[in-house]
């Protein structure tokens, strides 16, 4: 082992403010001598196991920490202590290493998008069958409830529309090789919702009057949304969704976690933006399920983008959404896009 | 050495107290390559790194700031802030899931997080303030559950009824409650802010915003008209820069405001507190230089991806100590703090479960 000769710093004893300008001795044994440099005396002498080494950081100098809380600081920022195991100054090598910099810069943002578009998704599907049934029943129940208390209310649709609707989705549960034995169809009158349907992950299904009034004149559009958000289901689209999103919520907390209000909103949106990105992937998803059952059924993918293309019309201000920017900060994909997918199947 | 080096107490006590300035040594270049790689390392272990990194960047800000060229140094090991953070994930992914579950649940949830939430910030100040030294003398913290419940959950509520009426005063309590009772070598903070400069800090920041927003809204209606006479630019154009605009104007009104805010309550909570008998602290932060500081840190950041983050924090960290002096009387140089003395440095027996800092960041 290496002897270390005279190191000018400062020593301080255990939680005492009052500095001494000091020397440090290593001897052969590796034990520690510190002299005070106006009178010589020793100010403290230790054996091997009672101190300590600090961190090597960049830039800064490297302490000695005695067993009984006191400190030797060198003056000299730069200096290392050649007795100190080299294998603990990896991290400071690393970090003042041009090339790891620049690998540091390349890799970092290519395995953070893969883990967080790749990895992450791969383990939350995986992370869903282990989530019991129970559960799932549990999260339907309480968010239909909630929902029925708030923003629903009783359907005015007519018998026979009410009839429509509910004749292809006892179809479409016959004809279909479907996971889900819980699946629960449902019509509601909702302001909140427009002209929408949604699926809970029980296998809750629920479509809104105006949705229906929407497509009355095209039942096959009708059994389009309603297999979409069959698609949901069988995805298990809500747990992968929580899933992924604590996923991404937690890799972005830990990874650049700073009480810095300015880096918060940045990394606020950001996850927004991602929690948004796995929306549209999960909804390309339901899509394809919805289109390629409608093939199973013998109707054809046209179906669905007619379904798109009323929405679309009903809602004209979202027809100059469809726009290059907008395009991250949507929950669901373009109509367009979604319209010309059913289309170019269909040819 | 400098002239502070001094092993003969006697003649210390004799000393006039003296000035100094605070010192942030820290260079933005170096601190890239430490962020960039800890990142990189971070990632790859899947998270687990991040301790130590977090360990590794508190200790390059703390040993950069110094007061008479001596450090401030930070104490905790990787494996506490380690810890802490599984804990704080394990808590945080439980309440994810659960609010999930049932909405209902998770209005249960978020009520016990709020009598929970007091506990953690108590915890959390201690074991940072007990992990900070400055020529080797400790600061602690002495605050308890019940004082942090009172200031920071039951005075923000019922300032509420007051339609925040009482919210400035409520925040002076909250800076009071913190700084009095955080304690250096022993000694207590003694602070004596007054109610009066928190009404008039919050009443300015309050304006500008309102300021601010009555402008761009005079700009906004002035701009339709004119659009509506000449008949120029389509609808959804303007429906889109319109929401980007008022995005915009409302950032910056809040940027603006929080800077007045912070630089006027920063300076006169300096101002009102001192460590007495050690030391009196001054702030003399303005305005437009932590505004510009701000926002060209943000436009950096931007720019650039994030990679400007570590140069923005540590021009950041070299403003704040720039504005920051101070006033040392002699009886820092002798100071003994007797409780710390006792305990081993290196600390391996007396870390139990809980003595760590619940948090992800």
């Amino acid at each position: 082992m290496n002897t270390v000769a005279n190191v000018t710093g400062q020593y301080q004893h255990a939680g005492s403010s009052t500095l001494y300008a000091a020397v440090a001795v290593i001897n052969d044994q590796q034990q520690l001598q510190i002299c005070c440099q106006q009178s010589g005396d020793v100010l403290s002498e230790s054996a091997a196991a009672d101190y300590r080494y600090g961190t090597i950081i960049p830039g800064l100098p490297v302490e000695l920490r005695l067993r009984d809380g006191a400190v030797f600081l060198p003056d000299d920022a730069h200096f290392r202590w050649p007795s100190q195991a080299r294998s603990s100054g990896w991290a400071a090598r690393l970090e003042s290493h041009k090339l790891s910099i620049v690998a540091a810069v390349l890799l970092s943002p290519l395995l953070l998008w893969w883990i967080i578009f790749d990895l992450m998704p791969i383990m939350a599907s995986a992370a869903v069958p282990l989530v019991p049934d129970s559960v799932k029943q549990q999260m339907g129940k309480q968010t239909f409830y909630t929902l029925q208390k708030t923003t629903l209310k009783p359907t005015e649709l007519s018998a026979s529309a009410q009839a429509t609707v509910h004749y292809h989705w006892q179809m479409a549960l016959q004809k279909l090789p479907l996971t889900n034995k819980n699946y629960q169809l449902h019509l509601y009158k909702s302001d909140f919702f427009g002209a929408n349907a949604f699926a809970l992950p029980d296998g809750t299904v629920v479509m809104t009057d105006d949705l229906v009034i929407l497509l009355q004149n095209n039942p096959d559009a009708i059994l389009a949304v309603l297999l979409h958000e069959m698609g949901h289901v069988e995805g298990q689209h809500s747990v992968r969704m929580v899933a992924q999103s604590l996923g991404a919520t937690l890799v972005i907390g830990i990874l650049f976690g700073s009480p810095d209000g300015v880096a918060d909103l940045l990394l606020g949106s950001g996850t927004a933006l991602l929690q948004n990105a796995f929306s549209r992937d999960m909804e390309r998803e339901a899509d394809n399920f919805s289109l390629t059952q409608l093939q199973v059924l013998g109707k054809s993918p046209k179906a669905f983008a007619d379904a798109m293309s009323a929405l679309l019309e009903a809602s004209s201000a979202d027809a100059s959404t469809s726009n290059q920017l907008l395009k991250y900060l949507s929950t669901h994909p373009d109509t367009a896009e979604r319209i010309k997918l059913a289309t170019d199947l269909q040819q | 050495m400098e002239n502070s080096v001094s092993n003969d107490a006697a003649s210390a006590e004799n000393k006039p107290q003296r000035a100094s300035k605070v010192v942030f040594s820290g260079q933005g270049g170096e601190f890239f390559g430490i962020w960039i790689v800890n990142l990189l390392l971070s990632i790859v272990t899947l998270g687990i790194y991040s301790a130590w990194a977090t360990v590794r960047t508190r200790q390059y800000f703390y040993g950069h700031t110094q007061i008479e060229k001596q450090p401030f140094r930070y104490l905790a090991s990787p494996i506490q802030i380690l810890k802490g953070r599984i804990i704080a994930i394990v808590i945080f992914a439980l309440f994810f899931a659960i609010s999930y579950l049932s909405p209902v649940m998770a209005v249960v949830l978020a009520i016990l997080f709020m009598f929970v939430s007091p506990w953690l910030v108590v915890q959390s100040l201690k074991f940072n303030l007990r992990m900070t030294s400055y020529r080797n003398v400790r600061f602690a913290f002495h605050g308890d559950y019940l004082g942090a419940f009172k200031y920071f959950i039951l005075l923000p509520i019922l300032s509420v009824f007051t339609l925040y009426l009482a919210l400035p005063w409520a925040l002076k309590k909250i800076d009071h409650y913190i700084c009095s009772n955080t304690s250096f070598g022993g000694k207590k903070m003694q602070v004596t802010t007054d109610t009066s400069s928190y009404y008039i800090a919050a009443l300015v920041a309050a304006a500008i915003v309102f300021g601010v927003m009555t402008v761009v809204a005079i700009i906004g209606v002035v701009l339709g008209i004119l659009m509506a006479v000449t008949d120029s630019g389509n609808a959804s154009a303007a429906a889109l820069m319109t929401s980007v605009a008022v995005f915009v104007a409302y950032f910056f009104a809040f940027t603006l405001s929080g800077a007045i805010y912070h630089c006027m309550i920063r300076n006169h909570l300096f101002e009102r507190t001192e460590l007495p008998g050690i030391a009196k602290f001054k702030s003399k932060m303005e305005v437009l230089p932590f505004l510009m500081l701000t926002l060209t840190n943000l436009v950096a950041i931007v720019l650039t991806l994030g990679l400007a983050y570590p140069w923005a924090k540590v021009r950041k960290a070299r403003y704040l100590a720039s504005v920051t002096s101070l006033i040392i009387y002699p009886q820092i140089d002798t100071l003994v703090d007797e409780q710390q003395s006792e305990n081993s440095a290196f600390g391996e027996e007396a870390a139990g479960l809980f003595d760590v800092d619940v948090s992800i960041a």
